[in-house]
């Protein structure tokens, strides 16, 4: 149970995009093809590491049924880091990211690291959205983004560590104020208490195992 | 909006009082303090009327009336516009609770109104509200945390569920209920009180509470209390934690995946050997965590199993067992309901899981050179404790670990081996060194000496777990023979042997004591018929050796039938006797499947041995047994009278009478029910398949009827008269099996109306059925009543019908005779006023005359008409009340009176006929 941080993240997009799938392929490594319907929210925790220290990622999946809004936005402010979750064979999905973002940029903390994903990758034959304009709606506001698909596991991984990674890049750099716990970090066993620690550069070469 | 609200409120403040003067008085004087407070110039006169204020509204429940009328939107203006003004903050926030808190002398009418409840009803109806409170908590000033944490308390008390949806649509409002759990010790009590009520039924704020940390803090608050030596406020911390946890998979994940489980688990250490009241109740707190995450999170949840499987898994890995053997087994002072909760807590972490099984199986208690398994100190509980409770608690250790378990069942039927003599008879104190086994089998011949029973069945339970469904064990100790108590009895005999007749004992034993010892050896003979059905099952030889001694049959079968046996001994009886049959291989005569079936069906009757069954299952302990035990949620409110069971169980036993005992709904679990089910579906088939195929003694070989060659005519002859004697002896008893068979039917089928009815409902429904049967001649003959009502009454409707028509007719005749009386009248004026132009002087009195006359006319047909319309309207009054009476029977009113207002008078009669 001991590690050098935790990060409290939150999945979020439409409904049926493949939030939970996502989870559960990273904190199970399994798809279930069919999932039941979220309702409220859904916790999975995972460690993982970066820099050779052991990362406990908390992991809430949220619902994202309009009604459930004021149940999830709950959760944005705590939350170090965020998925925003798109279906490219659907869409609509995409285009409701602006919203999604908005939502996001007026409840989260400033410093929230946004993990753009495009999942369902493996259905390339029933694409909706290329990959360009996921790349270029996430570069207009400053996100990550990746392509992933819960069912092949493809960049599962990645897009939770990379995400990761950013978070603790951020932290070296002396972004957050650790000792808060309301940015969605907690320092544990030989973490950095403070920004003052090792600001080195050695330990932002991190998330290399991204795609 | 808010002034609707505070308009309508007004009227009830005056409908309550009866009249708005009566509390006009005080209604003015919160008036004006109001109007000081909103209007006065003087900081300091303001702050006066406002602690005025505070303490006349804490005086009366008028007077929370009234403020809650109009105090309202000034209190909120206080705290919204003037921040700075600490003391005017605190003022109006010390107001608020006041008007939220119950007066408490007032008796408790529950119809009263009850103005706190009120003025939290308005105070929660605005969402605004609620955020201006929430924003409050952020200021420096302890009291205006404090007073807000308070009224956000007494809110959420009241209306849950809106204050629930309001704290959701905050911005962090949340995030600063939680940060209070950080703050001074006085407001970090009252958010735990706040927070437990927040979270209440609503698994989403649950999860929130958590997402923002609470499992950290409540772990931290504990610990700085001093864990569970700590006092109410680890109490509190713990509830607060149980309610998180109570069915919430997520949270339940959470904790065991990020927190860990250590936290909790030390809350189990024990340090020192005081148990006060408080660490009680935090320990037992604490075991109800346990046993929350024991059983995973809501029924609906699809991962409930694995999670559940995983909560067990890491409280083993975790040590929880060696905590839970040391409060439940091991400490000698701790109470007995902790130590129940705690062996309760083992038995569920280990039913059903074989890694924790084996992690129970291995564990060891006690120091060198005095160890001994787990199980064997578990076992001495069973045998020496004074406490039902704790016995039945420990005995659901062995239910669990025997459960599904054959390598743990067979281990421990290994150490059943007889001691020599001498050694049996060793107290019971000085068993530490004994096996298993040995300690087994001690506790199961030890009323041998005294006649007490009780130590026996508590054995003979644990015992039906080592056997259950493993044939191999059952075998085994069929094997163990036990010496006669004195060696001149004779020599040993099976332990089965033994068993019935401590079985016999027992029933023979109430039967002398009469009704006061009853239920108690009742749940003796109950627990011991519990071992045989359990042996016997599926167990030809246990079968084979219960039968071996002749009196075994002979007793059960009066067992079955006994009028001091309760339903369910007898119907346990009838089990085991249904077990002779269904699991019976001997071929031996009168040990026979058909010996037993024969021997049931003429000393008991097939139909009165069925119906034993029947009446079994219909007995409450076996309905309670089968329905899963759900036990009762542990709260703040039942945790003191949780901690405070001490043996009170024991103390109701006598009222229970000539019922089954209680403790039998535990001991005959869901598990053994369904067996007995089973059972007697079995017992069914089987009983008719030995009827339907009897066994035929003389075979009939067409070829050996011939007579042989070689054969005198002599020999053949006696060989065919033995063939017909043979034949005739078979026939003669097929015969007495069909007599007892047709008299049995008879018995059943016979008296179709009242014995067939009588068997096949039980008992309750018989009652039922008479009571409907009552209530429907009740009713049928309160129907033929009011039939002959209506008839009376309706033929007295048509006789005032006609009598009205009549005295209409007269009355129509004579205002005929007043008209042309008046026409005369008329008509002689007329003639007068020409007369009178004629010569008004020559008759002057002509004049007066007439007018007297025409007075007197009047007079008298005036009084006549009165008369008549007095009578009429008597006749009309009474016509009126039969025809509403009608009304009540259903009748067509206006039809049956239609036609009496009409001029012809006859038409009363014409319309006799269609009325019937
Ligand atoms: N082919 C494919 N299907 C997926 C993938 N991820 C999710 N799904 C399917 O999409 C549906 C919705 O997934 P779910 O995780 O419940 O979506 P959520 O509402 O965002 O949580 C399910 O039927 C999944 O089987 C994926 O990567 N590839
Ligand atoms: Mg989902």
């Amino acid at each position: 149970m001991s590690y050098a941080y935790l990060f409290k993240y939150i999945i979020i997009g439409d409904t049926g995009v493949g939030k939970s799938c996502l989870l559960l392929q990273f904190t199970d490594k399994r798809f279930q093809p069919v999932h039941d319907l979220t309702i409220g929210v859904e916790f999975g925790a995972r460690m993982i590491t970066i820099d050779n220290k052991p990362i406990k990622l908390q992991i809430w999946d949220t619902a994202g049924q309009e009604s459930f809004r004021s149940i999830t936005r709950s959760y944005y402010r705590g939350a170090a880091g965020a998925l925003l979750v798109y279906d490219i064979t659907r869409r609509e999905t995409f285009n409701h990211l602006a919203s999604w973002l908005e939502d996001a940029r007026q409840h989260a903390n400033a410093n929230m690291t946004i993990m753009l994903i495009g999942n369902k990758c493996d259905l390339a034959h029933r694409r909706a959205v290329s990959t360009e304009e996921g790349e270029q709606f996430a570069k207009e506001h400053g996100l990550i983004f990746m392509e992933a698909s819960a069912k092949t596991a493809q960049n599962v991984e990645e897009a939770f560590i990379k995400t990761a990674a950013s978070i603790y890049k951020k932290i070296q750099d002396g972004v957050f104020d650790v000792s808060n716990e309301s940015y969605g970090i907690k320092v544990g066993y030989g973490g950095i208490p403070g920004p003052s620690g090792g600001r080195d550069g050695s330990s932002s070469q991190s998330g290399a195992c991204c795609s | 909006m808010k002034m609707d609200l505070v308009s309508g409120y007004k009227g009830v403040v005056g409908l309550v009082f009866g009249n708005e003067n009566s509390s006009s008085n005080e209604d003015s004087y919160i008036e004006r303090l109001l109007d000081r407070i909103s209007n006065g110039k003087l900081a300091e006169d303001r702050r006066n009327a406002i602690t005025e204020l505070q303490l006349v509204v804490s005086e009366s429940n008028s007077a929370q009336l009234a403020f809650g009328a109009m105090g309202f939107p000034v209190m909120l203006g206080v705290l919204k516009e003037e921040r700075d003004d600490i003391e005017m903050v605190r003022g109006a926030l010390e107001t608020l609770v006041t008007a939220l808190t119950p007066i408490s002398h007032v008796k408790g009418s529950s119809n009263e109104v009850q103005p706190a409840l009120m003025n939290s009803d308005l105070l929660s109806r605005e969402a605004e509200s609620i955020s201006l409170l929430i924003s409050l908590l952020s200021e420096d000033d302890f009291y205006v945390r404090y007073y807000t944490l308070q009224l956000l308390t007494a809110l959420l008390t009241n209306f849950p569920q809106r204050l629930q949806e309001a704290i959701l649509t905050i911005p962090r409002g949340i995030t600063r209920l939680m940060d209070m759990l950080m703050d001074r010790e006085v407001i970090r009590n009252e958010a735990l009180l706040l927070l437990t009520h927040l979270i209440h039924e609503a698994e989403e704020i649950q999860k929130i509470v958590v997402f923002e940390g609470a499992f950290e803090k409540i772990f931290s608050i504990i610990k700085e209390e001093g864990g569970s030596d700590g006092g109410v406020v680890v109490q509190d911390c713990l509830e607060l934690l149980n309610n998180l946890l109570r069915n919430n998979g997520s949270n339940q994940i959470l904790l065991r995946e990020t927190i860990g489980l250590d936290s909790l688990i030390s809350i189990l250490k024990l340090r020192g050997s005081n148990f006060t009241q408080q660490k009680t109740i935090n320990l037992l707190s604490a075991l109800e965590t346990i046993k929350l995450l024991i059983m995973g999170g809501s029924e609906t949840d699809p991962g409930k199993d694995l999670n559940r499987q995983a909560n067990k898994t890491t409280l083993v890995q975790k040590k929880v067992l060696d905590y839970l053997l040391m409060l439940g087994v091991e400490n000698q002072w701790a109470p007995v309901a902790v130590r129940c909760e705690a062996m309760r807590c083992i038995g569920d972490l280990i039913a059903g899981d074989s890694k924790n099984l084996d992690a129970l199986g291995r564990k060891f208690l006690g120091e060198e050179p005095q160890v001994e398994p787990a199980l064997n100190s578990i076992l001495r509980i069973i045998l020496r404790t004074s406490s039902m409770q704790e016995f039945v608690a420990a005995d659901y250790v062995f239910k669990s670990f025997c459960e599904k378990n054959a390598d743990g069942q067979s281990m421990l039927a290994s150490t059943l081996i007889p001691q020599p003599y001498p050694m049996n008879r060793a107290p019971l104190e000085e068993d530490v060194n004994m096996s298993f086994g040995s300690m087994l089998l001690h506790g199961l011949t030890w009323g041998e000496t005294d006649g007490d029973l009780e130590i026996c069945s508590r054995a003979a339970s644990v015992l039906s777990h080592v056997l259950k469904d493993n044939l191999q064990c059952k075998e085994r100790v069929l094997q163990i023979e036990i010496e006669a108590p004195v060696p001149s009895l004779g020599g040993p005999e099976p332990l089965m042997h033994r068993m019935v007749k401590y079985l016999a004992l027992a029933s023979s034993m109430k039967s002398k004591d009469g009704k006061s010892g009853a239920s108690r050896n009742s749940y003796v003979e109950a627990i011991i018929l519990k071992l045989l059905v359990t042996w016997l099952a599926d167990c030809p030889n246990a079968v084979h050796c219960f039968l071996d001694a002749r009196p075994h049959l002979t007793y059960l079968l009066e067992l079955v039938s006994s009028s001091s046996a309760t339903v369910c001994i007898r119907g346990l009886a009838a089990v085991v006797l249904g077990e002779c049959v269904i699991y019976n291989k001997s071929s031996e005569s009168g040990k026979d499947a058909f010996a037993i079936v024969d021997a049931v069906s003429q000393k008991v009757g097939l139909s009165s041995y069925f119906l034993k069954f029947d009446e079994m299952q219909k007995s409450l302990i076996f309905i309670n047994a089968g329905s899963t035990l759900t036990r009762k949620a542990f709260t703040r409110s039942s945790a003191a009278s949780m901690a405070d069971i001490q043996d009170e169980d024991e103390n109701d036993l006598s009222e229970q009478g000539n019922l089954d005992h209680p403790i039998l709904s535990s001991i005959l679990n869901s598990y053994f029910v369904n067996l007995v089910t089973r059972l007697e579906a079995d017992i069914r088939d089987q009983i008719v398949e030995v009827y339907s195929h009897p066994k035929i003694n003389v075979a009939v070989v067409p070829a050996e009827l011939e007579q042989k060659t070689n054969e005198s005519d002599s020999d053949y002859v006696k060989r065919l008269k033995a063939f017909v004697e043979k034949q005739c002896s078979e026939i003669q008893n097929l015969l007495v099996r069909n007599a007892t068979l047709a008299e049995d039917l008879a018995k059943t089928g016979g008296g179709q109306n009242s014995q067939s009815e009588q068997r096949v409902s039980g008992g309750s429904d018989r009652i039922q059925l008479e009571t409907l049967r009552r209530d429907l001649q009740e009713s049928s003959q309160r129907i033929e009543i009011l039939k002959a009502e209506k008839a009376k009454v309706e033929s007295e409707a048509i006789m005032y019908r006609n009598l009205a028509g009549k005295i209409e007719s007269d009355l129509r005749s004579l205002s005929d005779a007043y008209n042309s009386l008046e026409q005369s009248n008329i008509q002689l004026e007329k003639e007068m006023k020409a007369l009178k132009s004629g010569g008004s002087s020559t008759f002057p009195d002509v004049e007066a005359i007439r007018a007297e006359a025409r007075e007197e006319a009047q007079k008298e047909s005036e009084g006549e008409l009165n008369d008549l319309l007095v009578c009429l309207g008597q006749e009309q009054s009474k016509v009126d009340r039969l025809s509403a009476r009608l009304l009540e029977l259903g009748e067509d009113v206006d039809k049956l009176l239609e036609g009496i207002g009409d001029d012809t008078g006859a038409a009363g009669d014409a319309e006799d006929e269609d009325t019937d």
